[in-house]
């Protein structure tokens, strides 16, 4: 399947915001609050059936974050990236741990270093940092302890 | 890092809670899993990651493309080519950089050592974990050797910072082949040695057989990859299902367990590196002369856009997913790592087994701390 | 030469006529008997323990050796004449080293656990035939005392467990106790076997037993397998080290000791090693008679193809699991015993 097929596919049953390529890879803007329906979508009847990861990047400059999810199919060995947009304010995101089991712990990851919040996840705890950190991977992280050199 | 891990407050009288790790002979690294125990058998269990949290992803952020390569060897310190390859691949392909065939063979080759040297280490660890201590040395002494063979292509021993983008630093040693093919000669009734000091050993079969049951669906729910989602019975290696570089030339087998309990896991472990073994021999054998590294910008200033690369590391799918922004610099990193899946599936299919098994089943995932922490 | 040779291949006249000898001194200067004989008991006592002690060191740098043989090292090499003394270092690094006592241990359990492991292993050397009449205290229920004796490390074990205050520990004090108790049994069985067959519960008596037949190794092979399997269990070693799993419970009954006490654990570990061996070439290899050599010299020999053997194993397997262990032994070696047992009385009888 190429990316215009996946995308016809999706576009079925569920709302595609906005949709790009990127090196061959479809590339999905989904609405926030469908993200579970879609994730069993792949899963079940695209045969999506590996979520790579889920990570997020943040875009200061749009006041976006993004969160990516990377699906995989075994069968014909495509990838496919669903993307939701997120108010950097406001990052707030249903989980997919009831689809995916794998979402869990990669759920708890980027709600730690990106501060958004998985509605609905079983266990948001941290996962890697200590307490205290509050999102480190956002682009406008600052480290406390963290003093910049002296222009030179 | 979690201070009381919330399910185990709920606690009955037979119960109690012992605290595996962050120091223990056996997590292999700084991990702690926390047991709820009934007598010796395991109740509920909750592994608590991130005690070497060193923010890779966020170092990587501030470092020039070139200058990354060296931060994946440290992720996987056993298997640290294959994560030079997952993160060169990801700058090649943004920049659309074609490798010289001898650079792929190359690649392949020291990929395969690669997973040779860190199967060997996980075998001899295994032992450790479930009392044999005397496997260890033998799998050394051939680990020793593959050592000294990719020291002298690359230079070291642990953290190979082998790649490069585009190819190679150097060619290969001259001596590199004809030591190869010595050492392939008798790898292979060497590794029938392990087999029968260790895996088929008979009190080895009875703790391993039928405990730690992990079945596909689960395993390809929870993202599992490489060895032990092969053992549950899925063929998947991303060598065959999404062949990159030259693995598509290759004639190999995808070694698969049946039942996915933990001797499978470690059957499959033992098969690969014989594949792996044939998989070296044919690429000595169609080894090309030429290039050993592409033309590279001086400058690595990919285009802007989104990748994600993947290879099949020792432990699974090793994945790189960058964003680039057209600087010198990427926009973000995020390295997908397969011990991070693959412990995250161990609660469901530790519960109701001893602390033994916990030990063995822990040892056939085969983690590495780091990678799950970066 | 003559004395000499008496002394070796005949030590019990020698040794009496000596006794007597000084017996009859001592009355000459007119001092109680009694007082004679706890000084030769006493004498007795200290010698066995010294050699014990020595025998140990030397036990330890044996199977470090056969371990480095059979893992292509070479062992230690380094301190002394092919690093013979390398125990000898290491008992005394330990013996000066800090004596840590953790916060919250119980500390008489604690600090007696050592002892009431160390203590009874060395005790039941006093009925060990080490040579033709060299008994230390020849008792007419030698076998029954070893048994009883050796039962007491348990409560050292557990006593540890416990006294450590640490789970870990505690599971291996618990481990033991299940595991020294349930291979008790198998190995009472194997030994009453033996009983049997030489009519007697002496230790001189079962040597002297096996000197005009076979030894009992023969008629009861499998009785001397079933003790071998027991014995290595009872000793702790792999694979039936669970008490001190290092890659489960980081090292079980022993986690908090250090220095001294520790040294107390190990060195006793390493006595009950020979012990055990020393009994199974007493009760089914014939103790100490061969051909050609000293007495002492053959039950040494054979004392130590037995160690050879248990090292063997140690090196070779992998650890058992505590279930497995258990329904090893009482689902397969108790049967076996039994049968043994049952046998050997049916053939004797008729």
């Amino acid at each position: 399947m190429n990316f215009q097929e996946i995308l016809e596919k999706i576009k079925t049953k569920h709302e595609v915001l906005e949709s790009k390529e990127d090196l061959g890879v479809l590339n999905a803007y989904i609405a926030t609050a469908k993200i579970a329906a879609v994730a069993a979508f792949m899963k079940d009847e695209l045969k999506f059936e590996q979520l790579n990861f889920i990570t997020a990047v943040d875009f200061p400059a749009n006041n976006a974050i993004e969160v990516v999810y990377h699906f995989f199919s075994y069968e014909t060995a495509d990838s496919v990236v669903l993307r939701i947009k997120l108010d950097r304010a406001k990052a707030e995101v249903p989980t997919i741990s009831g689809v995916f089991k794998t979402a869990d712990w990669h759920e708890r990851e980027a709600s730690e270093m990106f501060g958004i919040k998985f509605s609905g996840h079983p266990d948001l705890n941290r996962l890697l940092l200590p307490d205290g950190i509050e999102s480190p991977l956002r682009k406008d992280y600052k480290n406390p302890d963290m003093t910049p050199l002296p222009k030179a | 890092m979690i201070k009381a891990p919330f399910e185990m407050e709920k606690i009955s009288d037979e119960e109690y809670i012992l605290n595996m790790g962050p120091q223990h002979p056996s997590t292999h690294g700084v991990l702690r899993i926390v047991l709820k125990l009934d007598g010796e058998v395991v109740t509920g269990l909750y592994p608590d990651v991130g005690y070497i949290h060193s923010s890779v992803e966020k170092m990587c952020e501030n470092k020039k493309f070139e200058m990354i390569t060296p931060y994946t060897d440290r992720l996987d310190y056993l298997s640290a080519v294959n994560y030079n390859w997952a993160y060169v691949a990801a700058v090649e392909k943004l920049m659309g950089i074609q490798l010289p065939e001898r650079a792929e063979y190359m690649r392949v080759m020291l990929a395969e050592l690669n997973r040779i040297m860190s199967h060997l280490l996980w075998y001899s660890a295994f032992g450790m974990d479930v009392g044999a201590l005397t496997p260890i040395f033998y799998a050394f002494r051939e680990r020793e050797e593959v050592i000294d063979m990719v020291e002298g292509m690359t230079g070291g021993r642990l953290t190979h910072h082998a790649f490069r983008i585009g190819g190679f630093k150097n060619d290969l040693q001259k001596d590199f082949l004809s030591r190869l093919e010595k050492f392939l000669a008798k790898f292979e009734d060497r590794i029938c040695e392990y087999e029968a000091l260790l895996i088929n050993n008979v009190i080895l079969t009875a703790r391993t057989k039928g405990v730690g049951i992990l079945d596909k669906d689960t395993a390809i729910n929870y993202g599992v990859t490489g060895p032990v989602l092969r053992g549950s019975g899925c063929a998947i290696d991303l060598r065959k299902n999404a062949p990159y570089s030259v693995y598509s030339k290759f004639d190999f087998r995808v070694c698969t367990g049946k039942n996915g309990d933990t001797w499978d896991r470690l059957k499959v472990r033992m098969d690969e590196m014989r594949e792996s073994a044939k998989i070296l021999k044919q690429a000595a054998a169609m080894l090309p002369a030429g290039e050993f590294c592409a033309k590279v910008p001086r400058v690595i200033k990919p285009a802007p856009g989104e990748v994600y690369t993947k290879v099949e590391s020792a432990r699974g799918e090793f994945g790189v997913y960058m964003v680039s922004d057209g600087t010198e610099k990427p926009y973000r990193i995020k390295f997908r790592s397969p011990s991070f899946s693959n412990l995250s599936v161990l609660k469901e299919i530790t519960i109701g087994s001893k602390i033994a098994d916990v030990v063995a089943i822990m040892g056939s995932l085969d983690l590495v701390i780091p990678e799950i922490d970066r | 030469m003559a004395l000499l040779k008496e002394l070796l291949y005949n030590s019990g006249k020698p040794l009496s006529e000596f006794s007597s000898w000084m017996h009859a001194i001592w009355a000459g200067w007119g001092m109680p008997g009694f007082l004679l004989d706890f000084i030769f008991q006493l004498v007795i006592v200290l010698a066995v323990t010294a050699v014990l002690v020595l025998n140990a060191l030397w036990i330890i740098y044996y199977d470090r050796k056969i371990s480095a043989l059979m893992q292509i090292r070479k062992g230690p090499n380094r301190v002394g004449p092919f690093g013979l003394l390398q125990t000898l270092a290491d008992t005394v690094k330990l013996l000066i080293k800090e004596d840590v006592n953790p916060k919250k241990i119980d500390i008489l359990s604690f600090w007696i656990a050592p002892l009431i492991i160390f203590i009874p292993t060395f005790a039941v050397f006093l009925v060990l035939p080490f040579g033709n009449g060299l008994v230390p205290a020849d008792l007419n229920i030698g076998i029954l005392y070893i048994i009883a004796i050796t039962g007491l490390s348990v409560i050292g074990i557990l006593a540890a467990g416990w006294g450590s205050n640490n789970k870990y520990s505690l599971i291996g004090g618990m481990r033991s106790a299940a595991q020294i108790v349930s291979y008790e049994i198998p190995m009472v069985l194997v030994i009453l076997a033996v009983v049997l067959m030489s009519g007697t519960m002496k230790m001189s008596g079962i040597v002297a037993a096996q000197s005009n037949r076979v030894w009992f190794v023969v008629p009861q092979f499998l009785g001397f397998i079933i003790f071998l399997i027991a014995g290595n269990a009872e000793v702790n070693r792999a694979p039936f080290d669970l008490p001190e799993a290092e890659s489960e419970l980081v090292a079980g009954f022993n986690t908090e000791y250090s220095a001294m006490k520790f040294a107390f654990f190990y060195l006793a570990e390493y006595t009950n090693l020979f012990l055990t061996s020393a009994v199974a070439a007493t009760l089914f290899l014939g103790g100490w008679q061969g051909p050609f050599l000293p007495p002492i010299v053959w039950f040494f020999i054979k004392t130590y193809f037995v160690i050879t053997i248990l090292c063997w194993i140690r090196w070779t397997f992998p650890r058992i699991r505590v279930d497995q262990l258990m329904e090893f032994s009482w689902k397969y070696l108790l049967p076996l015993a039994l049968l043994n047992l049952v046998v050997t009385a049916v053939i004797l009888k008729f």
